[in-house]
């Protein structure tokens, strides 16, 4: 699903050089949900970025669902982007002018559905995170959780192959943060690919693999089967 | 895609009312006062005949003293004297051409009740009104015998018909222009060429006549001209046949030449009408000419577009050009202030290009609303001048150009102001904003 080999990500500014991702390599197959953990500041979000296509990488290569990200053009990335991935952030990042319908509506407009598959969309993935009946609602009418599900039912609504969390229940309360987890686990398990950056390391342990970033290089992996903690080598990781 | 950035583009303005209604306010500002100065531009320039401005020609003649000085770039008098005029009516009768004055009457109809009013007439041949294509609404133009033998006759506008008789085919009656009793023969429509090309004298946009008689009349009856006259020559000119046969210029003449050859003809006419008036020792200026000028060359060696109305059109635009830069500032807040939600579309989907056009639409819309807002204000401002100031009467008023131009040029104008707050937008790191949102 997700490939990347030896990458580079470097900032630049008259002064400083920084290296946000080193010589990274990381592969993650269809179907995984994958946990990323580090410290703050070691590269996590970079990575994030990079694997949601939003920024570009300074060298190596990145294949998404088999096709090279390298070069692409602005728009190319945009539809690859629209298509194949899903976003959830901890601030939840809803457009605090459009109503939940509006909000999930967002990526299939880009993705040119007619009139009726948009409504059908929408109405099936607000069904999914238990808000059908407030799509006419703003985002400040709901909680925090709320909010986040429809964070979740809009990154869904396009059916993406991919989806990228970034600290998803960051921002909740235990029982929400649960819920949130308990749905993207059942996401997961139809079929969705997911990597999520958390620091919650009892999230972490639901997945189905923890890798850990420190100071832009991949350091720690390890595999949850059923409970048990497995450590691995890097290239079995890798692999 | 267009009518999803439309419905942002309301729902974005709706969102931020204040910072809109000052956008709208000083687009409004500016489109008012450019459109108000463009709308008097538009109006001086206009071409009043424009389906024959080709094919009817001013004619003049240098005939005036070796050292007379005339306000003209080619130092040649706009009129002609009576004589002259006279003279160049005998020949060429192939060719429609007329002289022609203005002067004006106490008018009333035969109601011994009826209230008299001043009107201002014009003394022409018969040829005026197909030379200028003036619709009869009833009767005709006086016969060509009329023209040839002093008869009272007379020919109103309709506005006057309505004045003197309440409307209606009223062609066979009579009226009274002074003391002296005229029979109408017809009545044409409301006419007032925008500017008023044929006489130009005080001004080319004075109200054209309601009252047209035969020119011929001028030479029996004393019709002084309401209209400039200009001497040059030292002579007793104590009574109106003085005048008559004067070197005094007050006639204004006009010709229709349908192709290059009538053109040519009549130059050669005037040419030969010259050398003719030379050997009598009437015209004494080596230069002495006749020149032929269509009505757009007319206008233009009139200067009836001064140059301070291009002055006041540049200046009004960089008004509006500073009104813009004003905008372009609050756009530019108002935009970078959205880059959190434009991060999001990015990172769902939008391209660096439909966030450009998404705001370019929502830069249209405000020029749009500021457009229209500022034809109310061009409207306002052109009323003004109307009412207060002499001489704007048919020139301050918006025709359909001036009309539709507003908020094209508005639109036009505000998205070319709107593609930096729009591209700084769109170039803006998405990345930055979904963290820190």
């Amino acid at each position: 699903m997700l490939k990347m080999s030896s990458i580079n990500k470097v900032y630049q500014t008259e002064l400083v050089q920084t290296h946000a991702l080193r010589d990274f390599s990381l592969s993650v197959k269809e179907g995984e949900f994958v946990a990323v953990t580090g410290p703050s500041g070691s590269g996590k979000t970079t990575f994030l970025n990079i694997a949601g296509l939003l920024e570009n990488i300074s060298s190596g290569d990145f294949q998404l669902d088999g096709q090279s990200i390298v070069g692409l053009s602005d728009s190319e990335l945009s539809r690859l982007r629209n298509e194949k991935i899903g976003f959830i952030f901890q601030g939840f990042n809803l457009i605090p002018d459009l109503n939940l319908f509006e909000n999930v509506d967002v990526p299939l407009r880009y993705r040119g559905f007619s009139r009726k598959e948009r409504k059908q969309k929408i109405e099936q993935a607000l069904e999914m995170v238990g808000l059908a009946a407030r799509m006419k609602h703003l985002p400040s009418q709901l909680s925090g959780g709320q909010q986040q599900r429809v964070a979740i039912a809009r990154a869904l609504a396009g059916e993406p192959k991919f989806l990228l969390a970034d600290e998803p229940t960051g921002n909740l309360d235990s029982l929400m943060a649960k819920q949130v987890m308990e749905l993207l686990e059942n996401i997961n398990k139809q079929g969705t690919t997911i990597v999520m950056v958390t620091h919650d390391p009892e999230l972490a342990r639901r997945t189905q693999r923890n890798i850990q970033i420190v100071d832009g290089q991949l350091c720690d992996f390890t595999m949850y089967q059923g409970g048990t903690v497995e450590s691995v080598n890097e290239q079995e990781a890798i692999a | 895609m267009f009518s999803y950035y439309l419905q942002l583009a309301i729902k974005s303005l709706k969102s931020t009312p204040t910072t809109t209604l000052l956008m709208v306010l000083a687009i409004a500002c500016g489109i008012g006062i450019s459109m108000t100065a463009l709308t008097l531009n538009h109006m001086t320039g206009n071409n009043p005949i424009p389906e024959k401005s080709s094919q009817l020609f001013s004619v003049q003649l240098q005939a005036s003293g070796k050292t007379s000085e005339w306000r003209t770039i080619d130092n040649m008098p706009v009129q002609l004297t009576y004589q002259d005029a006279v003279n160049l009516m005998r020949g060429m009768p192939e060719y429609k051409h007329t002289a022609m004055y203005k002067t004006g009457f106490s008018v009333r109809s035969l109601d011994p009740k009826f209230t008299p009013f001043l009107r201002s007439t014009r003394l022409t041949t018969r040829h005026f009104f197909s030379m200028f294509n003036i619709r009869f609404l009833h009767g005709a133009p006086w016969s060509e015998t009329v023209d040839k033998n002093p008869t009272l006759q007379v020919v109103i506008n309709n506005d006057l018909n309505e004045k003197l008789f309440g409307g209606g085919d009223n062609t066979g009656k009579e009226m009274l222009l002074n003391d002296k009793v005229f029979q109408i023969v017809g009545i044409i429509e409301a006419w007032q060429p925008k500017p008023k090309f044929y006489d130009v004298n005080n001004g080319a946009f004075q109200a054209a006549e309601q009252v047209f008689i035969p020119f011929i009349l001028s030479g029996v009856h004393e019709f002084e001209s309401w209209g400039n006259n200009n001497g040059w020559k030292e002579e007793h000119s104590n009574t109106y046949q003085d005048k008559l046969a004067s070197e005094t210029l007050w006639i204004q003449y006009w010709a229709e030449l349908l192709t290059e050859q009538a053109k040519d003809e009549f130059q050669q006419y005037l040419a030969g009408y010259v050398a003719e008036q030379k050997k009598l020792a009437r015209f004494e200026r080596d230069d002495a000419r006749g020149i032929l000028r269509d009505v757009q060359q007319w206008l233009d060696y009139n200067n009836v577009v001064g140059n301070d109305s291009y002055v006041l059109v540049a200046v009004s635009f960089m008004f509006l050009t500073v009104c813009l830069v004003n905008s372009i500032g609050l756009l530019l807040a108002k935009f970078l202030r959205s880059a959190p939600s434009v991060g999001v579309r990015r990172a769902l989907g939008a391209s660096k290009g439909q966030v450009f056009a998404q705001h370019l639409v929502e830069v249209g819309v405000l020029g749009l609303i500021g457009g229209l807002l500022g034809l109310v204000f061009a409207y306002l401002g052109l009323t003004l001048l109307k009412n207060n100031f002499d001489g704007f009467d048919f020139v301050a008023t918006m025709d359909m150009t001036m009309f539709f131009a507003a908020p094209v040029i508005a639109v036009s104008a505000t998205v070319l102001a709107g593609i930096y707050p729009a591209w700084r937008v769109c170039t803006t790191l998405p990345s930055i904003y979904l963290k820190t949102q």
